[in-house]
C-alpha cells in the first residue's frame, strides 16, 4: 500500500485535465443538450496554434493564452456558422456536424502544420527536471509539474464558477440551461448565450490542450483523442449538465486510471494485466454508476414538484 | 381610457396548423382583461403570439410601438412580462436567483433598486423570503405561482400576461391568487391580461372580457355585459 498516495497524486493531475475538457463539454451541453464530439480536436487545433505562436518567439504561457482567445472567437463562429443552422433542421444534424468537425479539425491541423503527424516539440509549462518535486514523505513525491497542472485547472474552474454564480451573464447562462423559454420571456437572447457557451467551451479546451501538450512535451494529431474519450466519460459520469460533476468525474477517473495502471506492477499478476486495463476499468465503473443513477452523479434528472 | 395593447387581425399557429384566425382584442391602460375559452380555443397561443414566443402576423400595438416583428427577449424590455402556463419556474435556480432573473432587463439600474424590489416581494410573500436560498423546484405549486408572478413583475412591466394561473392549484390558493392580481391592478395600476379556465374568479377582477372560440373572438364587453349575456354566462360561467 506504500504507493497509494503517490498514485493518487499522479492520478489527480491527469484527472484534472480530463475534468477541464469535460467542463468544456458540460458548458455546451447545458445550453443545448448537444454533445460536442469535436471538443478534443478543436482543442488540438488551438494547441497547434499555440505551438505556432510559441515557435515565433512568444513565451509559451502567452502563446496558450493567445490560442485560447483565438479559440474563443473560433468557437463562437462555429456555433453561429455551423451549429445554429444545423440545429434548426434537427438535433441529429448537430451531432453529424460535430462529428464532421472532429474530422475536419484533425485534418486541418495535419494540413497546416508540417510534421503534425509525428509530433512537434512542445515546451513544458512547469519545472520538470528530475529533481523538481516536493517530497511529502519517504519515497512519495509530488512533482511540480503535477501540482502546476492541478492548480491551473482548479484556478480556471474557480473562475468559471465565479462567472456562473456571481455575474449577470452567468445568471443568463444558468437561466438558459434550466429553462430556455422562461429565459427568453425574461429578456435573455438565448442565441447569444449559446454562442457564448461555444466560445467559452472552445477557450477552455485550448487551455486543456496546452496542458496535455505541456505534460507530453509534444503535440501530434493523436494527442487529444484518448483525452477526449476519458473526458466525455468523466462528463457522463458526473452528469452531463453539471459542472461540479465534470470536475468530480474527471478527477476520479484520473485516480482510477492511475491506480489500475500502477498497482498490478506491485503484484505477481502483473504479467497478465496491462496498463490498458485502466480504460476498461474506468468504463466499467461508469457503466455501474449509470445503471444505478442514469442522470450521472450530479446530473439533474429534471424532476419537478407540481 | 387609452389603449395600452391593441391586437388586430392576429394570425398564428404551429407549423402548418393555424390556431388564431384574425384575432382582435384591446387592453386599456390600468385595466384587467380576461380571455375565456374552451380547451383548444387558442388562449395560450394568443399569449405566446403577443409575447413573441411563436411566429405571428397581424398588428400588435403596445404603447405606441408595433411589436409584431419584435423578438421575445426585446418585448420584455418594452414592458410586457408573461407568466407562462405551468409557471415557467427556473427549478434548478434558487428563489432569489429566480427573482434576479426576472430583473434581467433592468441593466441600467443600480443593484440597490433591484434589491429593494426584491425585498418588497419578500414582504408580500413571506414564504418566498423563508425559502430564498432553496431551489425553486422544491416549492409547492402555489408558492411557485407566487414566485412566477413576482419574477415577472421584477421586470417592472406595464402589462402582465398571465396564462392559466390557477392551473393545478387548490381552490383556496386560487382565490388568494386572484385577490393579489386584483390588488396589483387597483393599488399599482398594473394592466393585466389573463387567460383563465376558472371564469367566475377571473371575471370578478376583470374590467373587460373576451370570449375566444376556435381562434377568434366571438363576444366581448365589460364584465357586467358578459355576465348578462345568457349564452356566454351558461357556457363559461356555468350558472
Amino acid at each position: 500500500m506504500g504507493h497509494l498516495l503517490q498514485y493518487i497524486l499522479n492520478g489527480l493531475s491527469k484527472g484534472s485535465i480530463y475534468a477541464l475538457i469535460a467542463l468544456g463539454l458540460v458548458v455546451i451541453y447545458r445550453g443545448t443538450a448537444h454533445l460536442n464530439f469535436a471538443q478534443g480536436e478543436m482543442a488540438l487545433f488551438a494547441t497547434f496554434g499555440a505551438w505556432w505562436i510559441n515557435d515565433h518567439g512568444v513565451p509559451l504561457w502567452i502563446s496558450i493564452a493567445l490560442a485560447a482567445i483565438f479559440a474563443f472567437v473560433g468557437g463562437g463562429v462555429i456555433e453561429f456558422g455551423l451549429i445554429r443552422p444545423a440545429g434548426k433542421k434537427s438535433p441529429f444534424a448537430v451531432i453529424v456536424v460535430t462529428i464532421g468537425l472532429f474530422q475536419a479539425m484533425n485534418s486541418l491541423s495535419g494540413l497546416l502544420f508540417e510534421n503534425a503527424g509525428t509530433g512537434l516539440p512542445f515546451g513544458s509549462l512547469f519545472p520538470n527536471k528530475p529533481d523538481d518535486f516536493w517530497r511529502i514523505s519517504g519515497s512519495t513525491v509530488w512533482r511540480y509539474q503535477n501540482i502546476g497542472v492541478l492548480v491551473t485547472v482548479l484556478v480556471i474552474t474557480g473562475l468559471l464558477f465565479a462567472l456562473f454564480q456571481k455575474t449577470k451573464i452567468g445568471l443568463a447562462m444558468r437561466m438558459v440551461a434550466n429553462n430556455p423559454d422562461s429565459a427568453k420571456l425574461s429578456g435573455v437572447s438565448v442565441s447569444r448565450i449559446l454562442m457564448l457557451s461555444w466560445a467559452l467551451s472552445a477557450a477552455i479546451g485550448a487551455v486543456g490542450g496546452g496542458l496535455v501538450a505541456g505534460v507530453n512535451t509534444n503535440v501530434n494529431l493523436a494527442t487529444m483523442f484518448g483525452v477526449f474519450l476519458l473526458a466525455s466519460a468523466a462528463a457522463t459520469l458526473g452528469g452531463l449538465d453539471s459542472p461540479l460533476g465534470a470536475i468530480v468525474g474527471g478527477l476520479s477517473l484520473g485516480v482510477v486510471e492511475s491506480l489500475v495502471q500502477n498497482y498490478p506492477k506491485d503484484w505477481p499478476a502483473s504479467d497478465y494485466i496491462g496498463a490498458d486495463t485502466a480504460v476498461a476499468v474506468a468504463f466499467l465503473i461508469i457503466l455501474v454508476v449509470l445503471l444505478v443513477k442514469p442522470a450521472g452523479l450530479f446530473g439533474s434528472s429534471r424532476v419537478e414538484r407540481v | 381610457m387609452s389603449a395600452l395593447l391593441e391586437v388586430s387581425g392576429l394570425v398564428a399557429g404551429y407549423g402548418a396548423v393555424q390556431v388564431l384566425q384574425g384575432l382582435d382584442l384591446t387592453v386599456n391602460e390600468g385595466e384587467v382583461a380576461v380571455i375565456l375559452g374552451a380547451n383548444g380555443a387558442g388562449k395560450t397561443t394568443t399569449m405566446r403570439a403577443i409575447s413573441g414566443m411563436i411566429n405571428r402576423s397581424g398588428t400588435i400595438n403596445f404603447a405606441g410601438n408595433d411589436i409584431s416583428h419584435t423578438p421575445a427577449h426585446e418585448i420584455v424590455a418594452l414592458g410586457i412580462a408573461q407568466v407562462p402556463q405551468g409557471r415557467g419556474t427556473f427549478t434548478d435556480l434558487s428563489v432569489e436567483d429566480n427573482l434576479r432573473a426576472g430583473a434581467y432587463t433592468r441593466s441600467g439600474e443600480s443593484a440597490a433598486g433591484i434589491d429593494a424590489d426584491m425585498r418588497e416581494w419578500y414582504d408580500i410573500f413571506p414564504r418566498l423570503h423563508e425559502r430564498r436560498a432553496q431551489k425553486a423546484g422544491s416549492l409547492s405549486g402555489g408558492e411557485q405561482q407566487m414566485l412566477a408572478i413576482s419574477r415577472a413583475l421584477m421586470s417592472k412591466p406595464r402589462l402582465l400576461l398571465c396564462d392559466e394561473p390557477s392551473l393545478g392549484l387548490a381552490p383556496i390558493i386560487t382565490q388568494e391568487l386572484f385577490a393579489i392580481l386584483g390588488r396589483l391592478n387597483t393599488e399599482r395600476g398594473l394592466s393585466i391580461l389573463v387567460v383563465e379556465q376558472n371564469a367566475n374568479l377571473a371575471v370578478q377582477i376583470a374590467h373587460s372580457v373576451f370570449v375566444l372560440e376556435t381562434g377568434s373572438i366571438v363576444a366581448s364587453g365589460t364584465a357586467e355585459e358578459i355576465a348578462g349575456n345568457d349564452s356566454v354566462r351558461k357556457a363559461y360561467l356555468g350558472y
